[in-house]
């Protein structure tokens, strides 16, 4: 999943779905879209028991 | 006898789905497929038969660094393939505005730096190969 930030290529802030031939790694490394951060679980590390 | 002329004022132009219109000041479509000749004995004149396609788009643009500009959409293309799509005004697709598009077009080379004192720097490209299309609606 992809992020417009360039108007160049739509609406900034839109998810930005990459037509046939389009060469993401060129769109991400010029700053145009950039990839949506996968949000990390918020697990808790539990306390190791007693013993 | 009427003739009908183009006078471009306001194509368009996109390279790898970024829209470089304003930055573009010459582009050139070369649609071309390679003759082979077959000509024989039995042939009076040279004859030739369609081989690969071998297509060429060449574009002029103003150079930019500034974010999202000319130098952050072209720069990482070399190298690769990508798609271009040109259209000979910004209206609506048709017949008489076709759109081209060639896909799996090669970058080999692109001028980061190509200025001379005074003047506005500009960059010349040529995307190499890929399959051309028309479309008129």
């Amino acid at each position: 999943m992809y992020t417009i930030i360039s108007p160049r290529l739509g609406t900034p802030g839109d998810p930005y779905i990459p037509a046939e031939g389009v060469n993401i790694d060129a769109l991400l490394n010029g700053g145009l879209i950039s990839t949506d951060s996968v949000k990390k679980s918020s697990k808790v590390k539990s306390e190791p028991k007693e013993q | 006898m009427a003739i009908s002329s183009t006078y471009l004022s306001n194509p368009t132009i996109s390279i790898n789905a970024v829209d470089l219109t304003d930055q573009c000041t010459s582009a050139v479509i070369n649609y071309v497929a390679e003759q082979l000749e077959n000509t024989t004995f039995s042939n009076t004149s040279r004859s030739f038969t369609s081989g690969l396609f071998s297509n060429t788009v060449t574009v002029t643009l103003y150079q930019s660094y500034a974010a999202a500009e000319t130098e952050a959409s072209i720069y990482s293309l070399v190298g690769t393939t990508t798609t271009l799509v040109l259209k000979p005004a910004s209206g609506a697709t048709s017949a008489t505005n076709p759109e081209y598009t060639l896909t799996g077009a090669y970058l080999s080379a692109h001028t980061p730096i190509a200025a001379s004192l005074g003047e506005l720097s500009t960059i010349d490209l040529e995307f190499s190969g890929g399959v051309l299309a028309k479309a008129v609606e």
